[in-house]
């Protein structure tokens, strides 16, 4: 069960990195993006897996199978979505945002803490 | 027991007025805990003595007490409370368990339709739906099983570590059932206006709890980093109708990631627990001495026909 999770959850963080990359990618290229000494073969595993379940499509680029996320029929459960948090009240408190809320006040001590947090040179 | 009928509510104002800073101050599960199982026991055991108020000033209705066999003379003079305070009571009543009704109801049809959009979204990336559009968003959708949804304008803006912390923030969500406890304290304030921070203090509870979830598996910089990219980003203007309606505070959670992990405070923890428990004496208190007064009432009622 756990072990299901985890790998489900590997899943989820390959096709986050396919859709944020705007360009196909290999196995080798999402092993160097996720940048966390995942094994190559289990990011080639992975990849199948979406390939088979229709997730991603796949060309022949030279030796390797290069990947590109599929934008599936969306729409209508993103209009859904859309109507759900337009409604407000419970509809849009049920589905619980990363970012909560933000008011104009809290957008400014944001801007703030990262003025502070991140000085010239960065690295926090 | 004309003291402990009014002590609930008196706790559930005191409840009420601490819960935003327990969801700031203590742990995040420990305070979303507290908040939601506080919540529902301070709702009930206010209702109830609202509901013992208008009992004792509706059975000095004549046709009542005629009905029930008790003393009116008795009645009278040992309910010692004002006449005002019970018709209040029986008004309030009334208004609430309408708002209970309605708060119930409206739950359950969110819930139930944000069952069906993770049912309808598409199930070919597992947990994860993607969205192509600009904006930054991201959701969890409660469901069977639950679904996260994230818009490619968020995840092109965050780095491999960052839409990891991204993903267990909105996992968290899931996995601890954060929408259970929203419900409940939803419903719990909707009984009882004094619980009324209640729902704004437990969304920061349970954001903070799913951050904290998402510090296990990367550093507590990079969601605070995934948190701030995302939070400047995003266009105000139109979301913020939509943002209005909660009220979880975006730069309470970047401070909290900044600092070590919440360490728990054992004294708050305990005042309050013991605050709730008291809460659920004075409950007992009253409505064991009300209906000894009713008892009472009975043999009064019975030794003045004899």
């Amino acid at each position: 069960m756990s072990r299901r999770r985890a790998s489900g959850g590997l899943e989820s963080e390959v096709l986050a990195t396919l859709w944020a990359a705007e360009k196909p990618l290999t196995a080798g290229d999402v092993v160097d993006a996720l940048g966390r000494g995942l094994a190559y073969t289990t990011v080639q595993t992975i990849l199948a897996r979406l390939h088979v379940k229709g997730a991603v499509h796949r060309e022949q680029v030279g030796r390797a199978h290069a990947y590109t996320p599929v934008l599936d029929e969306a729409g209508l459960a993103a209009n859904r979505m859309r109507a759900m948090l337009d409604r407000g009240g419970d509809h849009a408190a049920v589905l619980t945002r990363f970012l909560g809320t933000l008011t104009p006040d809290e957008e400014a001590t944001l801007a703030n803490l990262l003025a502070r947090q991140r000085p010239a040179g960065g690295g926090g | 027991m004309y003291l402990s009928v009014y002590l609930p509510l008196l706790f559930s104002a005191v409840f009420g007025l601490a819960a935003p800073v327990l969801a700031r101050r203590l742990p995040p599960h420990v305070a979303t805990w507290l908040l939601s199982v506080g919540g529902l026991l301070s709702a009930a055991a206010s209702s109830a003595s609202l509901a013992l108020l208008a009992f004792l000033f509706l059975a000095q209705n004549p046709v009542l007490m005629a009905r029930g066999h008790w003393s009116e003379n008795f009645l009278r003079g040992h309910a010692e409370y004002a006449v005002p305070v019970g018709a209040l009571a029986t008004v309030a009543v009334g208004l609430f368990a309408a708002r209970f009704v309605r708060a119930a109801a409206r739950r359950v049809t969110a819930v139930r339709d944000a069952y069906r959009l993770a049912a309808a979204l598409p199930v070919s990336g597992g947990e994860l739906a993607v969205l192509d559009a600009a904006d930054r968003q991201a959701f969890a959708v409660p469901g069977r099983p639950g679904r996260i949804v994230v818009t490619t304008g968020l995840l092109r803006s965050l780095d491999a570590g960052q839409r990891r912390a991204l993903l267990a923030h909105e996992r968290a969500h899931l996995a601890r059932r954060h929408h259970l406890h929203q419900s409940v304290v939803a419903v719990a304030a909707s009984v009882n206006p004094l619980l009324g921070q209640l729902p704004a203090a437990l969304e920061l509870s349970c954001e903070r709890w799913a951050d904290e979830d998402a510090a296990r598996v990367c550093q507590r910089a990079t969601v605070a980093d995934a948190l701030t990219l995302a939070a400047t980003g995003t266009p105000l203007t139109a979301p913020a109708v939509v943002l209005a309606a909660a009220g979880g505070d975006v730069a309470t959670r970047v401070v909290a990631l900044y600092a070590p992990a919440p360490k728990l405070v054992v004294w708050r923890v305990t005042l309050l627990s013991v605050l709730l428990a008291a809460t659920a004496v004075a409950v007992a208190l009253a409505l064991h001495d009300t209906e000894r007064l009713f008892e009472l009432a009975q043999s009064a009622y019975r030794t003045g026909k004899r």
